[in-house]
C-alpha cells in the first residue's frame, strides 16, 4: 500500500514541477523579450503583461491536478485513502499528460509570446493577435489537463 | 447579413466653397475620402504646405510632454477620468488663447533648465575631482610654476607608485602623497624646469594623469574668478558647493513658473487637436481634383446616411452638384459592420479576425451566442461574473468612455452576466456550489461537461457549414452548396445517430450525404478524377472530428477555474486554524486568491472562446480582407470633441 501511495503522490508532484518548469521557461522568455521593449517604451506594461503572463497556465494546470491527485487520495480531507501499487501506477500516469503536455507547451508557448511581444512593439493595436497564436499552442496543455482530469475520475479507489 | 450598404458620393463645387465644405464633411464625419484619380479624370491636384501646422503641433505636444509632470496623477484618477471634453463649435475660441508665446515660455524654461543643469553636472565633476585633494593645505596661488621650478597635481595607479619612487630618487622631482584610495595615489609633484622634459616622458610613462588647477582652466570660468591666491582647495570647493546651491535655487524658480506655465495645459490641448484637424483638413484637400473654377471630390458613405449629407451641404447647393451611385464591380469599397444594439459589443471580435470581404457577409450575430455561452462555460464561477458585470457597469456609468473601449465595456458585461448564469447552472459562487440551482456538477460528473461540451460544438460546427451553404446558394454555386455543404449537414448528424443508435435509416442518411460529397466535391471533368477526388474530401471527416473535440476545452477551462476556487477556500479554512491572525491572512487568501483567479479564468476564457470562433468557426464559412470604413472626421489626441 505504500509503494501506491508514493507513486500517487510522484505523479502529482510530477505535474507540479513539470508544469511549473514549462511555464517558468515560458514567462521567463516572454518577460524578457517584453522587458527589452520596455525599456523603448515603457507605457506598453499592461499590454505586454497580457503575453507574459500567458505561457503561465501550463504551471496552474500541473497545480490543479496535483490537488485533484490530494483529493483523490484523501491528503485534503482527513481520512487517508489505501492505494494499491497497481492504483499508484494510473495515478502516476494519469498524471503524465499534463506533465509532459505542460512542459512542453509552455516553453513553446513562451517563444511565441515572446515573438508577439516584439510584434505588439511595432504593432500596438494588434494585441490579441499574437494572445491567439499563443492559445493555439495553449491547446495541447488543455488537452491534457482534460485527459488528466478524465483519468484521474475515472480511476476507482 | 448585416453588412451596411455603402455608396459612392462625388460632389463638384465651386473653387471658393472647398474648404468649407470640407469643413463640414470633417464635422460630420460621414465621408471617407478618396484620392481622385488624376490622371484619368484630368484634373489637377492642388499642392497644400502645413509645414508651419505640423511644426507648431510637433512644438504644442512637446510642450505637452514636457509639462505633463505637473500632472495629477494616481492610479484611481488615471482610470476614472476621462479625456477633456470640449464642444466642436468652440474651436475657433481655442484658438483665441496665445498658445504661441506660452509655447516660447516653456521653450526657453526649458533650454535654460537644461544649461543650468548641465552646469550642475559640470560642477559635480569638479567636486568629484577636487574631493581626493581636500587635504591640501596649501594655498592655490603656491600652486603655479616659479622660476625654475614646476608644481604638479594629479593621480597616480597604486601599482606604479614604485616607478615614482625611483625617480624621485634619481631624478630632481620631490613627491607628497595628499591622500590614497583602493586604485589611486593623489600627488603633489615638484620638479626642476631644468629636468622637465624628461620628467614629464617619464610621468606619462607611469601614466600619472595631471589635474590642472590654473592653466590651462579646468574649473569652471566664473569659479576661477572668484579663486584668490590664498584660497585653497577646501575653500574652492566650499564656493563650488555655494555656486551649486545657487543654481539649485534658480531651478526650483524655473520649477515654479514651469509648474504655472502647466496650468495652461488644458488650452495647449485644446489647442493642439484644433490645429490637428486644421491640419487633417488642408491635407485632406490634396485629395481633391481641382479645375480653374471647381473642384472635385470623392467618396464613400453609408446609404443611411446620404440624407444627411445632402442636408449638411444644403447651403452649398446652389454652387455645389452631389452624385450617389452604387460602387462598381471592380471597385473595393470599405465596408461598415451594422448589427442590432445587443450585438454591437461582439463586432469587436469580428474585428479583430478582420473585416468580411465584399459579398461574403458580418459573422458577428452567428457568433454571438456562441461566445457568450462559451465564455461562460469556461469561466463557469458566478461571483466572478457579478464582479465583471459589476465593474463594468460602474466604469461606463462613471467614466463614460466612448468608442471601442465603450463597446469592450460592455462585451465584459454581457459576458460577465452569462457568467453569472452558467457560474450558477454547472459551477459555483466563490468556490461553494449551490447544489440546489445547479444542472449538472462537472467535479462529480465530467463525462456529462464533456458531452454538453462536445454537443455544442457540435452545434457550432454543422451551423457554420449550414451558413457555407447560405453562402453558396447567394453566390449562386448551386450544386457545391447544395451537394457538397448539404451533404455534409446531411452526413454529421446521421452519422452521430447511426453511430448512437444503430438505426439502419441513419445509416442510410449518412450514406445518402456522402453521396452527394463523393460525386460533387471535386470540380474536376474527368469521371475517375472526380470520383476518387470527392471520396478525398470525405477525408474532411477527420477535420470536422478534431474541431468537435476542441471543443472539449470548454471542460476543462471550466474545471480548472472551480478547482482553483475550490484550493482557495480550502487554504482559508486551514488559514482560519492559526490562532490570533487566523481571520487576517484567510482574508487576504480569500481576496487574493480570487481575484488571481478571476484575472486568469477571464482571460483564458476569453481568448480559448475566441480561437473557438476564429479557428473552428469562421474556417467554415468566413473570409476575411475587408477595408475598414475610415471617414474624414475630427480627430482627437487629448481632447474629446462633442
Amino acid at each position: 500500500m505504500a509503494l501506491g501511495f508514493t507513486l500517487a503522490v510522484f505523479g502529482g508532484a510530477l505535474a507540479v514541477v513539470l508544469g511549473g518548469i514549462g511555464s517558468a521557461i515560458g514567462v521567463g522568455l516572454a518577460g524578457q523579450a517584453s522587458s527589452g521593449v520596455m525599456s523603448e517604451d515603457p507605457g506598453k506594461f499592461g499590454s505586454l503583461l497580457l503575453l507574459v503572463a500567458l505561457p503561465g497556465t501550463q504551471g496552474i494546470y500541473g497545480f490543479l491536478s496535483a490537488f485533484l491527485v490530494m483529493l483523490k487520495l484523501g491528503l485534503v480531507g482527513e481520512v487517508l485513502k489505501s492505494v494499491s501499487v497497481y492504483q499508484g501506477w494510473q495515478i502516476l500516469i494519469a498524471c503524465f499528460p499534463v506533465a509532459f503536455a505542460g512542459l512542453v507547451s509552455g516553453i513553446h508557448q513562451g517563444k511565441v509570446c515572446a515573438s508577439g511581444v516584439y510584434m505588439v512593439a511595432k504593432q500596438p493595436k494588434d494585441l490579441m493577435k499574437p494572445v491567439i497564436m499563443a492559445a493555439l499552442v495553449e491547446t495541447y496543455a488543455v488537452l491534457g489537463l482534460l485527459i488528466t482530469i478524465l483519468l484521474l475520475n475515472g480511476i476507482q479507489l | 447579413m448585416s453588412i451596411a450598404q455603402v455608396q459612392k458620393v462625388q460632389v463638384v463645387a465651386h473653387s471658393g466653397v472647398k474648404m468649407e465644405i470640407l469643413s463640414a464633411l470633417q464635422e460630420e464625419g460621414l465621408v471617407q475620402v478618396e484620392k481622385t484619380d488624376f490622371e484619368e479624370l484630368g484634373l489637377n491636384s492642388s499642392s497644400v504646405d502645413v509645414y508651419q501646422l505640423e511644426h507648431n503641433l510637433y512644438r504644442l505636444s512637446h510642450a505637452l510632454d514636457y509639462l505633463s509632470r505637473w500632472e495629477e496623477t494616481g492610479f484611481a484618477k488615471k482610470l476614472f477620468t476621462s479625456k477633456t471634453r470640449m464642444e466642436r463649435e468652440k474651436r475657433k475660441e481655442a484658438l483665441g488663447f496665445d498658445y504661441l508665446s506660452v509655447l516660447n515660455e516653456v521653450e526657453k524654461i526649458e533650454a535654460k533648465k537644461n544649461e543650468l543643469l548641465s552646469e550642475l553636472r559640470f560642477l559635480k565633476k569638479e567636486m568629484e575631482f577636487l574631493d581626493p585633494f581636500k587635504s591640501l593645505e596649501l594655498p592655490l596661488g603656491l600652486l603655479k610654476p616659479t622660476e625654475t621650478t614646476q608644481v604638479l597635481i594629479g593621480s597616480l595607479l597604486v601599482s606604479r607608485k614604485e616607478g615614482l619612487q625611483k625617480m624621485s630618487e634619481e631624478e630632481g622631482l620631490w613627491y607628497e602623497v595628499v591622500s590614497r584610495d583602493k586604485r589611486k595615489y593623489y600627488l603633489l609633484l615638484v620638479y626642476h624646469k631644468k629636468c622637465g622634459e624628461r620628467v614629464e616622458q617619464m610621468l606619462r610613462e607611469l601614466h600619472f594623469s595631471p589635474f590642472y588647477f590654473t592653466e590651462p582652466v579646468q574649473i569652471a570660468e566664473p569659479l576661477l574668478s572668484k579663486t584668490e591666491e590664498q584660497d585653497r582647495v577646501k575653500d574652492v570647493m566650499r564656493k563650488i558647493d555655494e555656486e551649486m546651491q545657487i543654481k539649485r535655487e534658480k531651478l526650483e524658480d524655473l520649477d515654479n513658473e514651469e509648474k504655472k506655465l502647466g496650468e495652461h495645459r488644458e488650452h495647449l490641448m485644446r489647442v493642439h487637436d484644433v490645429l490637428l484637424n486644421e491640419k487633417e483638413r488642408i491635407f485632406c484637400s490634396s485629395l481633391l481634383g481641382e479645375t480653374e473654377r471647381a473642384a472635385y471630390l470623392e467618396g464613400w458613405v453609408c446609404s443611411s446616411d446620404v440624407k444627411k449629407l445632402k442636408s449638411k451641404l444644403q447651403p452649398y447647393s446652389e454652387v455645389t452638384e452631389l452624385y450617389f451611385r452604387d460602387p462598381l464591380p471592380e471597385e473595393d469599397p470599405p465596408v461598415v459592420l451594422e448589427n442590432p444594439k445587443p450585438g454591437k459589443p461582439f463586432e469587436l471580435i469580428t474585428k479583430l479576425y478582420g473585416l468580411p470581404q465584399r459579398g461574403s457577409f458580418d459573422p458577428t450575430l452567428p457568433l454571438a451566442p456562441f461566445f457568450f455561452l462559451f465564455v461562460g462555460l469556461c469561466v463557469s464561477e458566478a461571483g466572478y461574473g457579478l464582479l465583471v458585470a459589476l465593474l463594468s457597469f460602474l466604469f461606463i456609468k462613471f467614466a463614460k468612455p466612448r468608442g471601442g473601449l465603450l463597446q469592450f465595456l460592455k462585451l465584459l458585461a454581457l459576458l460577465g452576466i452569462s457568467t453569472v448564469i452558467l457560474g450558477t447552472l454547472v459551477g459555483g459562487w466563490f468556490g461553494f456550489p449551490v447544489r440546489p440551482l445547479m444542472i449538472l456538477d462537472p467535479l462529480q460528473d465530467p463525462l456529462s461537461f464533456l458531452y454538453l461540451a462536445l454537443a455544442l460544438g457540435f452545434i457550432q460546427v454543422w451551423f457554420g457549414t449550414l451558413l457555407s451553404m447560405v453562402n453558396g446558394l447567394k453566390n449562386k454555386r448551386y450544386l457545391q452548396a447544395i451537394f457538397v455543404q448539404g451533404g455534409w449537414l446531411l452526413l454529421l448528424p446521421s452519422l452521430v445517430l447511426y453511430l448512437a443508435k444503430k438505426g439502419s435509416i441513419w445509416g442510410i442518411l449518412t450514406l445518402a450525404g456522402a453521396a452527394g460529397i463523393i460525386f460533387f466535391a471535386s470540380p474536376s471533368r474527368n469521371p475517375f478524377a472526380r470520383f476518387f477526388g470527392g471520396l478525398y474530401s470525405l477525408y474532411d471527416i477527420s477535420r470536422y472530428l478534431a474541431d468537435v473535440l476542441s471543443y472539449s476545452r470548454l471542460l476543462a477551462l471550466g474545471l480548472a477555474t472551480t478547482v482553483i476556487a475550490m484550493v482557495v477556500n480550502n487554504l482559508c479554512q486551514t488559514a482560519l486554524g492559526i490562532p490570533w491572525i487566523g481571520w487576517l491572512l484567510a482574508a487576504l487568501i480569500f481576496v487574493g486568491g480570487h481575484l488571481f483567479n478571476l484575472g486568469i479564468s477571464f482571460l483564458g476564457g476569453f481568448v480559448h472562446s475566441m480561437r473557438l470562433q476564429f479557428v473552428e468557426f469562421f474556417s467554415k464559412f468566413f473570409k476575411a480582407g475587408g477595408s475598414p470604413f475610415k471617414p474624414f472626421e475630427l480627430k482627437s489626441k487629448f481632447v474629446e470633441f462633442i
